[in-house]
């Protein structure tokens, strides 16, 4: 049973905006990377995978479960950062973190594993968008989940922030849990990924091999070859 | 499930710049108002009476100025409260972070309405307690009960009301769609009562009901005010169920 799967998944709004007939899937223990440009679909593909948005066609799956019937059981073994990391301002550190934790309804906090004992105490409104950001990433990744789902999570993170990243990645998918990630930084995803599939225009176009020489030349070759095929 | 998220919504409220400014202006407020025009009265100067009008120098006087002053601030910072309470998970863009969890948007939007009561229920007791405390030092002797139980039990009737704040807050993905609408409220409740519309206009009663200690609306006219407030929680718990995020 894949961690994650799309099924000619479609949510438009007017021509090349959203996703349409979308098939993806995602093994349990494997990191598939989505890329492509500006405005792609990546987002919404996210979205829809979460629930954030109901299909006008297709399914999109939870170890099996059709997102739109998921039960709190499956949506526990969910971690998903997509748009803005969920940190109240008005909360420090810990209380985020906590409150995502009973959200997930279990207790404590991954405060030491993404180390941010020094800003603890601090609220998040004083905090610069990586360490934000950082604390959004821990917010989603606590509870260990089974299921990982995350949209550009190396924004505003320093080196370290990006390495800590990758090292729980790696991590999570060496535990079982499938990972559903999307990138600009190609030579980033390229060093966690099993595979990365590229989007355009709302569309799938293909797969990358991860290994292969001059990643970004081939896959700006595939996105430049997709456009001149539409406009064929 | 329903009683932790309670639990964290009533914790960001406590440790909100809105909620706590918001609960310190609507007790503060309406206390330091009705204790203005108390001194007012008691200045007797003819051209402040006069505008002051039928108010008086004991506790019925003093009371009917925080039921006036209550009827429309406490309507206001309710709203507000409630606003920002719904509307700030899309301006702060926390929502995305709500989907996909254990816990459903129904249920968050549902313990967020329930905080809103508890933070109601809280403001109406301790607003008749300020108005006891100020009228008790301002040298009015025996207090009237009844009129401070009035009192409380309009400032609870207009934290029912401001419930369309909630709706709107959800539609319009918004602090201030909320606001917005609260502000609406009011002037159709000042209209209504203007129209003669009286009792029977849910956003009118409570104040109808408290200024007129009861004379003019009815125990059923009241009974709408929750029927009113009913159908618009109702209506914001579909709207956190059948949201969307992204476009």
């Amino acid at each position: 049973m894949n961690a994650i799967e799309a099924r000619d998944l479609t949510r438009t709004w007017g021509e090349n905006t959203g996703i349409s007939g979308a098939d993806l899937t995602v093994a349990h223990g494997e990191i598939v990377a989505l890329v492509g440009p500006n405005g792609a679909g990546k987002s919404t593909l996210m979205s829809l995978l979460l629930g954030m948005l109901r299909p006008q066609r297709g399914t999109a799956s939870i170890d099996g479960v059709d997102v739109r019937a998921a039960s709190p059981e499956v949506w526990r073994r969910v971690g998903h950062l997509v748009d803005a990391p969920l940190a109240y301002p008005e909360l420090t550190v810990r209380q985020n973190l906590e409150l995502n934790a009973r959200l997930r309804g279990f207790r404590g906090t991954a405060i030491a594993d993404f180390r941010l004992e020094q800003y603890a105490n601090r609220k998040v409104r004083a905090l610069s968008l990586g360490n934000a950001q950082r604390v959004g990433l821990a917010a989603a990744l606590q509870h260990d989940p089974t299921v990982i789902v995350l949209d550009e999570p190396t924004n505003g993170l320093d080196p370290a922030g990006v390495i800590l990243l990758r090292e729980r990645l790696l991590a999570r998918a060496d535990a079982g849990a499938g990972i559903l990630v999307s990138s600009h930084h190609l030579d980033e995803v390229a060093r966690i990924a099993h595979r990365i599939a590229v989007v355009n225009a709302g569309r799938m176009i293909g797969e990358l091999d991860p290994h292969a020489p001059e990643l970004e030349r081939v896959f700006f070759e595939h996105v430049r070859l997709d456009d001149e095929r539409r406009a064929a | 499930m329903l009683g932790t998220v309670v639990r964290i919504e009533l914790h960001k409220l406590a440790a909100s710049l809105v909620g706590r400014v918001a609960t310190a202006a609507v007790i503060g407020g309406v206390t330091v108002l009705s204790v203005a025009m108390l001194f007012a009265v008691r200045s007797g100067r003819p051209e402040i009476t006069a505008k002051l009008g039928a108010l008086t120098d004991d506790w019925a006087g003093f009371l009917s100025a925080a039921i006036q002053v209550t009827g429309a601030g406490g309507l206001l910072g309710s709203a507000v409260v409630l606003g920002w309470m719904l509307g700030r998970e899309f301006t702060d863009r926390e929502i995305a972070g709500l989907f996909a969890l254990p816990v459903g948007r129904a249920q968050i939007a549902g313990a967020k309405l329930l905080a809103y009561l508890v933070w109601s229920i809280g403001v109406a007791v301790l607003l008749p307690l300020a108005v006891l405390v100020a009228g008790a030092a301002a040298g009015l002797g025996a207090p009237d009960v009844a009129g401070l139980a009035r009192l409380g039990a309009l400032s609870l009737g207009g934290a029912l009301l401001a419930t369309p704040v909630a709706l709107a807050a959800t539609l319009g993905r918004s602090v201030l769609a909320g606001v917005g609408v609260a502000v609406g409220l009011l002037v159709i409740a000042q209209v209504s009562v203007i129209a003669g519309a009286g009792g029977w206009m849910p956003l009118a009663a409570p104040a109808l009901w408290a200024v007129s200690a009861g004379q003019l609306v009815s125990p059923g006219q009241l009974l709408l005010v929750p029927v009113f407030s009913g159908v618009f929680v109702v209506l914001t718990l579909v709207g956190w169920r059948r949201l969307e995020v992204g476009r």
